[in-house]
C-alpha cells in the first residue's frame, strides 16, 4: 500500500519460495518489526533483516552486519530498528544469533500504491541475488559449526 | 488573563490525539479537553459495497483490534442474512476474540503503561518505555512479550494471519480448527498462565504506591456498560448489554444489537472527531458511561472461570459498589487476560471444537442488521442498512473509545485541576495527564502507528499568543 515500503515483504516472499525445501530457513513477514520478534531471534543461528530504506539512494541495494545498539530516546514500540531489536533480544534472553545481517533497498517512492518505483523494480534481481548468496553462506557456516 | 496548555500529540496511545488545558487569570485550570484529531470516514466509503465484504473492510479500521471489528461486522451481516451460525463457529470466534483481547491488553499494560508503573510517573522520559522496563525487570518484559505472542499466535493459527485475518465471514468462519492447531495452542497454556500470574502479583504489589493517582485519575461516579451472559458472567462475543449506575443498580439489561440504537445516542462536540455516546433516557452528557475492562468487571457477578473468579472477588473488594477510578482499568485488564487464557482452554476442551460444520449460508433476508462484541477497549457496535441487492446504503459504528470519550475528558480535567498549580507544570505532570487517557487504552482509529517517535510539546500561551512556557519531548 505504500509503494516501495512493500519491498521487504516481497523479498521475504521470494526467499520463502526460494528456500522452501530447506526446513532450517524460516521466513517471518511483518509490516513492522516489533519486540515480540526478540524471542524468535534469540533462538536462531543467524538472522537477515530485510527492509526498504529512505536513507539510501533509490534502488541502492546494501547488505551489512548489524550489531546490537541500546534503545534511543523516544523509541517507538510498534516499530524498532534491527540493531535495537538485537539489543532487546540480548537483554531479554541473554542470547544473540551468531550472525545478523541487514539487507536494504533504497526507496524511490513510498506514496500510496501497490506498485514499486522503477528504481526498485530494476534493483530486485540484484537484491534477490545478494539475499540468496547471504543465506547460502549462512547455511554453509551453520553446517561447518 | 487566560492561558492554554497544549499536549500534542499525546504519546503511548493507539492513534493521534492532543490535550488542551485552559487556565484562568489565576493560573488555575478552568477546562481541559482530549481531542481526537484524525478523521477516517469508514462509514461513508463503505456505502455501495456488498454487505458480505463488510467484515474484511471494517477490520482495516484497526491493526490492534481488527478481530472485534470482524466479529461485530459479521454479526451485523448475519442479522441481514437472518442466520444463526453453527455452535463450533461461535466457539472458534469467541476464542479468536479472546486471543485478540490478550494480545491487545498485553500491548496496553506492558508496552504502554508499565513504564509509568514500574519506572515512575516522574522518571526520565528518555528511558520510560518498554526497553526501560526490560532493563529494570527483564522477567516482566518477557512476560509481556510472551502474552502478546500467545494472543497473536492463536490469531495466526486460526486466521492464518496475525493482523487482519480474513477467517471470520458472514455465516461463521472459513475453515474448521485442525487438531494439530488445537494441540499447539494447548501447549502454550502453561507459559501463558505463568506470565499472567507474574503480572498480577507484581501489579498488586505496586498498585497502592499510586494512591495519589488512583484518587484523581478519572475517579468519579458514572454509568458502566458491557456484554454479559444470562448467568451474569462476562461475555466478549455474544450475550447482551447491561448498563449499571454508579451504585451498581441495573439501569438497562438485555440490550441486544437491535435495541442498541433505541437506548444509546451519539453527541458531537466541536473539539473532537470522535463522537460522545450516551444513554438516551438520561440525555447528554448526564447519560455518559464507561465501557471496557473496568466496566466489564463492574457489571458482572462472575467471570465464569475459576482463577479469574478469585481475582474478580479481590477486585470487587476495592470499593463498596462499582470501582470508580479509571486507574483500576490496569487491574481489570489483567483480570480480563487471565479470564481469556482460562476461557480459551475451556473452549478447546469443547467436544465439538473440531467439528467441520462452521458456516451457514444465506442471502439478503432483511434490509437492516446490527451486531455487537466486546473489543479489548469496550463495547463495539456495527449497524448496516442494505438495498435488495445487498449493497450497503448506510452504516454506523459506535466504538469503545467514543463510549469512553466523556469520561476521558472529565478525567483529563480532574487530573489537570489537581496537578497544574499557578499555571506551572513539569514533565511529570504532563505525563500524568497523558496517563489518565492511557488507562482507557483508547484506540483512535489506528490502522497506522508512529507513536513514540513523534515530538511532544506542551506549550503555555498567553491570550495574545505569546509563549509563556514550553516543555518539549523528542
Amino acid at each position: 500500500m505504500r509503494g516501495d515500503d512493500g519491498v521487504g515483504p516481497w523479498l521475504a516472499e521470494w526467499a520463502e519460495d526460494r528456500f522452501s525445501s530447506d526446513l532450517t530457513v524460516r521466513v517471518i513477514t511483518s509490516q513492522q518489526w516489533t519486540p515480540e520478534l526478540a524471542e524468535e531471534i534469540a533462538n536462531t543461528h543467524s538472522v537477515v533483516f530485510i527492509d526498504c530504506s529512505i536513507e539510501s539512494a533509490p534502488g541502492d541495494v546494501q547488505i551489512s552486519v548489524v550489531a546490537p545498539t541500546p534503545a534511543a530516546p523516544g523509541l517507538a514500540t510498534h516499530h524498532i530498528g534491527a540493531s535495537e531489536l538485537l539489543a532487546l533480544t540480548q537483554e531479554l534472553y541473554d542470547s544473540l544469533p551468531r550472525t545478523a545481517l541487514q539487507l536494504t533497498i533504497g526507496a524511490g517512492s513510498t506514496d500510496l500504491g501497490d506498485d514499486f518505483s522503477s528504481a526498485v523494480k530494476a534493483a530486485l534481481p540484484e537484491a534477490c541475488g545478494l539475499l540468496e548468496q547471504a543465506v547460502n553462506r549462512l547455511l554453509d557456516k551453520k553446517q561447518s559449526g | 488573563m487566560s492561558q492554554t496548555i497544549t499536549i500534542d500529540p499525546v504519546t503511548r496511545l493507539e492513534g493521534h490525539g492532543k490535550i488542551t488545558i485552559q487556565l484562568n487569570g489565576q493560573g488555575e485550570v478552568e477546562d481541559a479537553h482530549f481531542h481526537v484529531t484524525q478523521v477516517r470516514g469508514f462509514e461513508k466509503f463503505s456505502e455501495g459495497r456488498p454487505f458480505y465484504e463488510m467484515p474484511a473492510l471494517m477490520a482495516r479500521i484497526c491493526g490492534i483490534c481488527p478481530v472485534s471489528h470482524l466479529i461485530a461486522s459479521a454479526k451485523a451481516c448475519e442479522a441481514i442474512m437472518s442466520v444463526r451460525i453453527p455452535h463450533t463457529a461461535a466457539q472458534l470466534r469467541r476464542m479468536l476474540n479472546l486471543a485478540q483481547m490478550v494480545q491487545s491488553h498485553s500491548l496496553s499494560f506492558f508496552y504502554l503503561s508499565s513504564p509509568d508503573l514500574l519506572l515512575g510517573m516522574e522518571s526520565d522520559p528518555k528511558t520510560r518505555h518498554i526497553f526501560g522496563v526490560v532493563g529494570a525487570r527483564p522477567e516482566l518484559g518477557r512476560a509481556g512479550i510472551g502474552l502478546r505472542r500467545f494472543g497473536q499466535h492463536i490469531i495466526e493459527l486460526l486466521g492464518n494471519k496475525r493482523i487482519h485475518p480474513g477467517w471470520v465471514i458472514p455465516g461463521g468462519v472459513t475453515e474448521p480448527l485442525a487438531q494439530a492447531k488445537r494441540d499447539e495452542i494447548l501447549a502454550m497454556m502453561p507459559e501463558a498462565y505463568s506470565n499472567i500470574k507474574l503480572a498480577l502479583d507484581w501489579y498488586k504489589q505496586i498498585a497502592e504506591t499510586f494512591r495519589p493517582e488512583i484518587e484523581v485519575f478519572a475517579n468519579f461516579p458514572s454509568l458502566y456498560m458491557g456484554l454479559i451472559n444470562e448467568d451474569e458472567s462476562v461475555e466478549f462475543t455474544d450475550g447482551a448489554l447491561r448498563l449499571i449506575d454508579a451504585q451498581g443498580s441495573i439501569v438497562e439489561d438485555g440490550i441486544n444489537a437491535t435495541r442498541f440504537s433505541e437506548v444509546i445516542g451519539e453527541a458531537v462536540e466541536p473539539y473532537s472527531y470522535t463522537k460522545f455516546a450516551y444513554y438516551k433516557p438520561l440525555g447528554y452528557p448526564e447519560g455518559s458511561y464507561r465501557v471496557g475492562p473496568l466496566a466489564r468487571l463492574n457489571i458482572v457477578k462472575t467471570m465464569g472461570t475459576p482463577l479469574a473468579d478469585v481475582e474478580l472477588a479481590a477486585f470487587k473488594q476495592l470499593a463498596n459498589g462499582p470501582v470508580q477510578s479509571s486507574f483500576y482499568y490496569h487491574h481489570a485488564r489483567l483480570v480480563d487476560m487471565l479470564y481469556g487464557i482460562e476461557k480459551i482452554e475451556q473452549i478447546l476442551s469443547d467436544p465439538l471444537i473440531l467439528d467441520k460444520h462452521v458456516r451457514a449460508t444465506a442471502g439478503v433476508n432483511r434490509l437492516e442488521g446490527a451486531g455487537q462484541a466486546e473489543a479489548p477497549r469496550g463495547t463495539l457496535h456495527h449497524h448496516y442498512k442494505v438495498d435488495e441487492n445487498g449493497l450497503i446504503t448506510w452504516a454506523n459504528l459506535v466504538i469503545a473509545t467514543g463510549q469512553n470519550n466523556n469520561a476521558m475528558n472529565k478525567g483529563v480535567l480532574q487530573a489537570a485541576r489537581h496537578y497544574v498549580k499557578n499555571g506551572k507544570f513539569t514533565e511529570g505532570i504532563l505525563n500524568r495527564v497523558e496517563a489518565v487517557v492511557r488507562t482507557f487504552d483508547p484506540c483512535l482509529s489506528c490502522s497506522t502507528h508512529a507513536y513514540g517517535q513523534m515530538p511532544l510539546a506542551l506549550t503555555l500561551l498567553s491570550p495574545d499568543g505569546e509563549v509563556v512556557d514550553r516543555l518539549t519531548r523528542s
